[in-house]
Order: structure tokens, then sequence, then C-alpha cells
């Protein structure tokens, strides 16, 4: 096969085996030599151009396999992989013939500006499922699923960088005890549950946590703005409790009932100092 | 149409490639360098851990997949359990791609890795903890791209030879089979 500039994707090995044995079945049958017809040139399994140019759109020929990347399990098996029933399956799968084997090659060569915005999305739908009451709040587990590290990441620094711009002296002391606090604090705590025996993914809740400063975030730059102490005071006492609220159902889900204050104390405790900080600054 | 060029003469991804190195280059370059010119460790940390994720982000999602045709990420399944998730382009696309490519990609994340470690080295016998902190977290990151794309890379020869033999052994039985049915 000649392709110009085009990557073809891995056809199904289960049906070009199938098709090299019927080939090799039929030429082997004595008798009237039944010849069967040339190969039938590949059906459309959607050669995606691989742009040269990475950073560049290129139009995909099937814009329907943009769809957040719902990907089963690993490549040249000659079993097709089943599909994941997850949540953000999408519905409609084109008919090519390739079960899985679609979408999945089209993660390795889609243009890098479908990746941004695929990585994007992703952060504000977790923000929304973590922060903004919704109905996927009852099953936790199912709600956090696709972590991401990029939000947290953002909202700590920002929390950092807020926190530094608001205090008169020893700037960069403060961003690195709030930058170092947070991220041990969210790792000791989420090793606390661990240790609990809880049933909680590592990633899973670092990212949790890392999203559930976002209230805290809003509060940082209120305070920033507006510097008076009773002002200050309202708005970091609403905005912990809404962190609180926000990280309550993973962690209380995540452990044994009877250890649920063992586990929540800690994480109230972080976000109440972390509250503090952001008064006490001046 | 050759669309490569034999292999060892060019790049075959220079824009790729080139922003491959690009982050990574500019987050030791400014670590290094910014003693001298800013005072401030807020800023300092800042840009350095913005260029060490931009970098990540790159390797991870870009120039692993054009350069060596890999990729890797982790998945929570129904059961609420971590998957590791591999994957890699097919064997023919593998086998076309530019070996100047991959063996810059696979040299630079090592070479990173390596002068981080260094960094830190001097940080520690420096007395000075904020750096550590700086070190840690542009090491970690570039640890975990490393470990990814060579678990990536394993478990990619493991499935082209799980592929192969069972491409051998099917045929192998037909051809057995056609040998018996004409004697």
């Amino acid at each position: 096969m000649s392709h110009s500039d085009t990557i073809p994707l891995h056809p199904s090995s289960q049906s070009d085996i199938d098709e090299i044995e019927n080939l090799i079945n039929a030429s082997v049958q004595s008798g009237p030599a039944t010849v069967l017809p040339a190969r039938p040139p590949s059906p459309p399994r959607a050669s995606i151009p691989v742009s040269s140019t990475p950073f560049i759109q290129s139009n995909i020929p099937l814009p329907t396999y943009n769809k957040p990347p719902v990907v089963p399990a690993v490549v040249p098996a000659a079993v097709p992989p089943p599909l994941p029933n997850s949540s953000n399956s999408s519905s409609t799968r084109p008919s090519i013939g390739t079960s899985g084997f679609g979408s999945q090659a089209n993660t390795l060569t889609e243009p890098v500006w479908d990746t941004v915005k695929r990585d994007l999305s992703r952060i504000v739908s977790n923000l929304k499922l973590v922060v903004f009451p919704n109905p996927y709040r009852e099953d936790p587990g199912k709600a956090l699923r696709d972590w991401d590290l990029w939000g947290p990441f953002f909202f700590i620094v920002f929390l950092g960088l807020t926190l530094s711009w608001s205090a008169s002296v020893k700037k960069s002391e403060v961003f690195a005890v709030a930058f170092a606090l947070l991220a041990a604090g969210a790792i000791i705590l989420t090793l606390n549950v661990l240790l609990l025996g809880g049933h909680i993914i590592f990633f899973q809740s670092l990212s949790l946590l890392g999203y559930c400063l976002f209230p805290l975030d809003v509060g940082a730059l209120i305070c920033m703005l507006k510097d008076n102490v009773i002002v200050k005071v309202i708005v970091v006492c609403v905005t912990l409790a809404w962190s609180s609220w926000a990280a309550y159902p993973f962690m209380s889900s995540a452990v044994n009932p009877r250890r649920k204050a063992l586990a929540l104390y800690p994480v109230l405790l972080m976000y109440v100092s972390v509250g503090f900080l952001i008064i006490a600054i001046d | 149409m050759d669309l490569n060029q034999p292999a060892g003469e060019n790049y075959a991804n220079p824009k790729t490639c080139f922003f491959h190195v690009l982050f990574k280059a500019a987050a030791l370059a400014f670590y290094i360098l910014s003693a001298l010119f800013f005072d401030s460790f807020v800023i300092i940390f800042v840009v350095t851990v913005v260029l060490a994720a931009l970098d990540f982000w790159v390797v991870k999602n870009v120039s692993g997949r054009i350069l060596v045709g890999l990729r890797w990420w982790n998945e929570i399944n129904d059961q609420g359990e971590s998957v590791w998730k591999f994957e890699c382009l097919d064997q023919e696309s593998l086998a076309r791609m530019n070996k100047k490519d991959s063996w810059l990609f696979w040299w630079t994340i090592y070479l990173n890795a390596v002068a981080w470690i260094f960094l830190g080295i001097f940080s520690i016998i420096r007395f000075e903890p904020d750096y550590v902190l700086v070190v840690g977290v542009c090491l970690s990151l570039s640890i975990a791209n490393i470990v990814g794309f060579t678990r990536c890379r394993k478990d990619a020869k493991k499935q082209i030879q799980q592929f192969a033999t069972q491409t051998i052994a099917s045929r192998f039985s037909s051809t057995l089979q056609s040998a018996f049915s004409v004697v």
C-alpha cells in the first residue's frame, strides 16, 4: 500500500488473519480453481493524514472520531478489545468494520490542537463535577473517573501566587510555604485515607483535593482585592465551607463509615489552615 | 514516492524535535541562569515549574506520538481500579519511524533527568531547600515520562511478538492442513 502522507490505521488483525487464511485455503483447494477475486481495496479505514506541522489544525476527514478518548486496551491484539462502558463513551461509533481500533489509533495521529482541546475540556468537566452541585455526587467513584493533575496544578500555583501577591514582605517564602503545604498536605491526606483502609486511588485523590481548592482560590482573590478584615473573614468562611462540602462525599465514601471522621478531619484542618493563611496575610 | 528520507540523513519531524528539546532546555537554562538575574524565588519557581510541566505535556502527548509512535495514560475502570494503558502504532508504521527522531527522543529525556539530578545534588550541598523543591518537581515529571514510555515500549515489543507468533502459528496450522489434504 502506498500512501503519500498518510499513516494507515492499524487494520483489524482478526479480519486480516481471516483474509489471509481464506486466501491460503482457497488457493490450495484442488478441483476447479476458484480464484478469489483480488482482495478488494480496503474499506475506508480512515487514513488520517498526519500533519507534518503539528501545530496546525488539519482537516480530519472523519470528524466523528473526535470524541473523548474512551480507548480500549492495547493494540495489535488479535482479539478485538472489549469496549469499556464508562461514562464518557459517546453514542454512535462509525461503522467501519474495525471495532475499537478506529478511535484508538486516532489518538495517536490526531493533531495537537485536538489534544489540547481535549485536555482543557477535561479540566473544565472535572471542575464542574467536583465543585458544583451535580447529579453525579451520589456516586463519587464514577465522578472523577478521568482524573487529571493539570487543574490542581493551576489552582495550587494560583493560590500561592495570590497569597504571595497579597503579602507585603517575604513574598518568596509565602509562596514556597503555600505550595509546599498544599502539595505535601494533599499527599499526606491521601496516605491517611489509604492507611485507614480506605479504597481510593492515589492520583484520583490528589486530583480531587486539588480541585477542591478552587473555592479557596476565589476567596483568596477576593481577599486580595478587598482589604477589609470583616469581609475577609466572611469570604473565607463561605469558601471554606464550600471547599469542605465539595470534598466531603469523595472522602467519606472511600473509608469505612466508622472511620469517616478520621479521614475527614485532616482535610478540614488543612483547608482551615489555608483559610487562616488567607486572612492573616496583609 | 519515498516520504521518509533514508534513515540517518535527516530528521523527519524537525518541528516536533525542536519543541521536544525546547522546553527542556528552557527549563534547565532558566533555572541555572536565573540566579544571576532574578532575586525573587517565586518567579524562578513558577517559571521553571511551568516550563517543566509544559515539557511533560509536550513529550507525553505530542512528541511521544509523533517521534516514536507510543503513548501511555492511566484510566480508572468500572470497578474503580486504576489501569495503565499503553498504545503504539502498528508494526509497519513503527518500522518506518525515523531512527534519528527516536534517538533524539530517548536520549534527551534521559539526559534531562540526569541534568536535574545533578542540579538537585548541587542545591542539597548548598543547603537551599527552596531550590530542592523546584528540582524535585521537575525531576518527578521527567521520571514519570521516562517510566511511562519505557513501559510502553516494552509493552509494544511484547504485543508485536505475540502478534507475530500468532500469525506464524495460524499460517503454520493452515499450511499443515493443506499439506495433509493434498496427501
